[in-house]
């Protein structure tokens, strides 16, 4: 393994943010994560940096040092328009290599899971997924990045000591976004897309926004989910009623998905998505385990179920003994409107 | 099915080998004495199709690989909802072709590993998943007077949701029924028999000695202590129901299979 | 078309029971199975194979008990399987399982397809199959949804995204990660169950390969980890809402109000 020796490490300084860039806009979690390098920054004493890669990102590009960037490294070229993992690691790496950043954190989502791996490799960098915490260790001035693994039951602290950069990403959701700073100023450094893959590239063909399969349910802070006691596709209606009415996203388990009552795309669980929301409430959901790893880890569980020996009912925080036909209606009716 | 209660052909389910078994030569030659033992001995050889969502070999592959000799009146394949459309058409043609007749058409138990039949797979439109209906209509329109299909009854389930439900399990093709295990005289099974006089009921008996596993499967309360004697509630049964057939799950092939030859007198 | 499935073997959680305590799910003692993502992966390229003809391979790296998950897959009908099993594989990172995945498949050589489950349910961190495309220096597409067509020189899926999904034509060769939507995995026949306790499955070490060992296993991973513990335990007990639906619905709706939801 190629290591660094401790004059080599020096060389790397501050905390980059790659921002998060859907449809030519930059994302929430781009400013979630800024708020995490801030910290980071200042416990090492040096700066923020954010990377924005995509076509007609420049003017956008400035906004972020109003949460916290000082330094906006923007690469805008009409082949960044779509998302192709290849040429947005070719870039990056080459600014890596070019600025030596001391950490890289990116949002942990399906691009940023795609991009950031192949990134690590070429750097011959650590990379840590789905990070919860991020810290300093005062002695090394090593990143300390702690992850849950195996559905949540296991906190993980992972060190990555003889690499620079030091990469993790970070889920939508998971830190908190920072209040903007009006009038805070960031220099900005424009890079040029130089791409030298000369190879025949994977083409972009067609791109869909579907309100079919829009279910972000990692961003959501409260999710509305619904298994085999939703009885069927009306019943998943009235859970996006609730879910509409929280703000919230609409959930389910394996069993709702497989009788073809909705999409795979809102199945959580082992098989589905793993989601960490503020509020879950899981409605005539029975609780196996596939589907308790799924969302063991948000912070209230509300179950609503008629039979109150689940293992959902015996888990969660607030466990609703009813009809959830009944309920949720009354709920709906309760709820002032937004 | 008339014809096997009238000749008192006992229905004896026979587990095929689960998926995961470590012993799978050993298991193999299990399957394959017990079920020459019930077709020797005149009786119905019942292969289960991933009882309870647990993965087993299906009953079709296991006569073929084990090259099982098929007497149309002595096999009956259970056949579930929980198969790709391919796997589906499959084991519907192989038992045709084996002239294997009877199928007990169930909705059945999934697990992560079992795919689900869609409807558009049985071309039933307005349905949003596959029952055991959908799949004897699916069998009835594709595979025409080739099978006789039976149905499950459960007289545990709230009767008059389980009555409609058998109403349109017969209006889809099912011309027998086999219940869920019963112990004792049953209300349900009573009036099952007084309202559908003209349709064969076969009834479970429980041949295991563990209760709690019925009590399982049924999803009804056995007090655990209760003292239970199978060979005496299968004569029970046949004093209780002569005009019913009878099928023995979890028969011991060692202690029991022997004793039943002059058990059911009537 | 020469097609490598790389797959895992994890702890099942189906058994598992959960701590009344932490209200977690009790870890120990869990039986190991096939990664369940990787059943998806497994499927589509034997659909792909039967389809378009050409191989599929399965690979693993793990323990001698991980031969387990090739016998599975060979049950399920691809060709052939290989293992990579040694001491200087143990305690990989992402970054040393992947390069140790990709030796294994230039070792193979003349592969034009690589599939992956999107992620193992144990670490998720779907790390390993970009990880794989990077050493090898191909094109990757994660999050698979669908494979709409396939040429000689590449083929066209579906990525599934947050907010919907792309439509990309992937070159050859390539890595692709699959999610579950894809398809239906089927299960094992007796033939294939039959065949699979029959065929012979090499270990590859490291040599075989021509893997560096410095690049493999601990030593070979730039990731530590430094300490393990418990997640925050739930709270132990639950608030018990019953009676009338208006009840229930207020009692709720105090609940959400307490968490600013509302």
């Amino acid at each position: 393994m190629i290591t660094l020796t401790d004059i080599e490490r020096s060389a790397y300084k501050n905390v980059w943010v790659v921002a998060e860039v859907l449809a030519g806009n930059i994302e929430a979690v781009t400013h979630e994560l800024l708020g995490a390098a801030r910290e980071l920054a200042d416990a090492r004493g040096s700066e923020v940096w954010a990377v924005v890669m995509g076509s007609g990102v420049t003017e956008q590009a400035g906004s972020l040092a109003a949460f916290g960037a000082d330094r906006v490294v923007v690469v805008d070229d009409p082949q960044l328009t779509d998302f192709v993992d290849e040429v947005e690691a070719e870039v990056l790496v080459r600014l890596i290599e070019k600025h030596k950043p001391e950490i890289l954190i990116c949002g942990a989502t399906t691009r940023g899971r795609a991009l950031i791996p192949r990134v690590a490799v070429i750097t011959n960098c650590g990379l840590t997924a789905d990070c919860t915490g991020l810290a300093i260790d005062s002695d090394t001035g090593d990143l300390l990045q702690t992850r849950p693994a195996f559905g949540g039951n296991i906190m993980a602290t992972i060190r990555c000591s003889n690499h620079r950069p030091q990469m993790a990403t970070v889920r939508p959701r998971v830190m908190a976004a920072p209040d903007a700073q009006e009038g805070r100023q960031a220099e900005i450094i424009t890079e040029p897309l130089n791409q030298n893959d000369t190879r025949q590239l994977k083409k972009i063909l067609e791109v869909f926004h579907s309100d079919e399969t829009a279910v972000n349910l990692a961003d959501a802070d409260v999710i509305v989910a619904g298994g085999r006691g939703v009885k069927g596709r009306e019943g998943f209606d009235l859970l996006r009623q609730l879910a509409a009415r929280l703000g919230g996203a609409v959930g389910a388990s394996r069993a709702a998905v497989d009788a073809g009552w909705i999409p795979y795309a809102h199945q959580v669980g082992q098989t589905g998505q793993t989601v960490q929301t503020k509020v879950y409430i899981a409605c005539g959901i029975s609780g196996q385990i596939q589907h308790l790893v799924g969302m063991q880890s948000s912070d209230l569980i509300i179950a609503i179920d008629k039979d109150p020996d689940t293992p959902l009912m015996q888990m969660a925080d607030v466990a609703v003994v009813g009809d959830l036909f009944e309920i949720v209606p009354e709920l709906i009716r309760a709820i002032p409107k937004l | 099915m008339r014809r096997h209660i009238q000749k008192k052909i006992y229905h004896v389910e026979v587990l095929p080998p689960k998926q995961d078994t470590e012993k799978l030569e050993a298991d193999l030659e299990r399957f394959a004495n017990k079920y020459n033992r019930v077709l020797d001995n005149g009786y119905c050889a019942c292969i289960t199709d991933n009882a309870m969502g647990l993965l087993a070999f299906q009953g079709t592959e296991l006569i073929e690989e084990l090259s099982l000799p098929v007497k149309p009146e002595q096999v009956m394949i259970h056949l579930n909802t929980f198969h790709t459309k391919v796997e589906l058409d499959i084991i519907l043609n192989t038992c045709q072709s084996m002239g294997i007749q009877y199928l007990l058409a169930i909705t059945g138990d999934g697990s992560d590993r079992l795919p689900k039949l869609q409807p558009a797979d049985v071309g039933a439109e307005d349905v949003e998943s596959v029952t055991s209906v959908e799949l004897m209509r699916y069998i009835g329109r594709e595979y025409s007077d080739v099978f006789t299909m039976g149905v499950a009854f459960n007289p545990y389930e709230p009767a008059d949701h389980e009555f409609a439900k058998l109403d349109r399990k017969l209006d889809a093709g099912a011309e027998f029924i086999i219940t869920q295990p019963i112990i004792e005289k049953n209300a349900v099974v009573d009036k099952l028999l007084a309202d559908y006089p003209d349709i064969p009921v076969v009834l479970e008996a429980w041949m295991s000695k563990k209760l709690h596993l019925l009590s399982d499967a049924v999803g009804y309360e056995i007090p655990e202590d209760t003292a239970y004697d199978p060979m005496a509630t299968l004569e029970m049964l046949h004093r209780t129901y002569p005009q019913c057939g009878m099928y023995l799950s979890l028969l011991g092939f060692k202690t029991q299979f022997d004793k039943i030859t002059d058990t059911w007198v009537s | 078309m020469k097609i490598v499935v790389c797959i895992k073997q994890v702890p099942a959680t189906n058994d598992a029971k959960i701590d009344p305590e932490t209200k977690r799910i009790i870890r120990e003692g869990l039986k190991a199975i096939l990664n369940p993502f990787d059943t998806y992966a497994l499927e589509e390229a034997i659909q792909l194979r039967d389809q378009f003809g050409g191989e599929v391979i399965a690979l693993s790296m793990g323990p001698p008990k991980a031969e387990a998950v090739l016998r599975e897959a060979i049950s399920l009908g691809v060709d052939s399987a290989i293992l990579l099993s040694d001491r200087a594989y143990g305690g990989s990172d992402t970054w040393a399982t992947s390069y140790a995945l990709s030796r294994a498949i230039d070792t193979i050589g003349g592969v034009d397809l690589v599939l992956c489950g999107k992620q193992a349910v144990d670490g998720d961190t779907a790390q390993v199959g970009p990880g794989i495309a990077a050493h090898l220096d191909w094109m990757q597409a994660t999050y698979v949804m669908a494979v709409d067509e396939v040429q000689d020189a590449g083929m066209t899926v579906k990525r599934m995204h947050e907010d919907g999904y792309d439509v990309c034509e992937v070159p050859f060769p390539a890595v692709m990660t699959v999610v579950k939507g894809i398809n239906t995995p089927r299960v094992p026949t007796l033939k294939g169950r039959l065949a699979s306790l029959k065929i012979d499955i090499p270990v590859w070490k490291p040599a075989d390969i021509g893997a560096d060992v410095e690049r493999l296993g601990l030593d070979g991973s730039p990731t530590r980890v430094v300490k393990t513990q418990p997640p925050p335990p739930r709270s132990s007990s639950t608030k018990r809402i019953e009676g009338s639906p208006e009840e229930c619905a207020n009692a709720l709706l105090h609940e959400l109000r307490l968490r600013s939801i509302v």
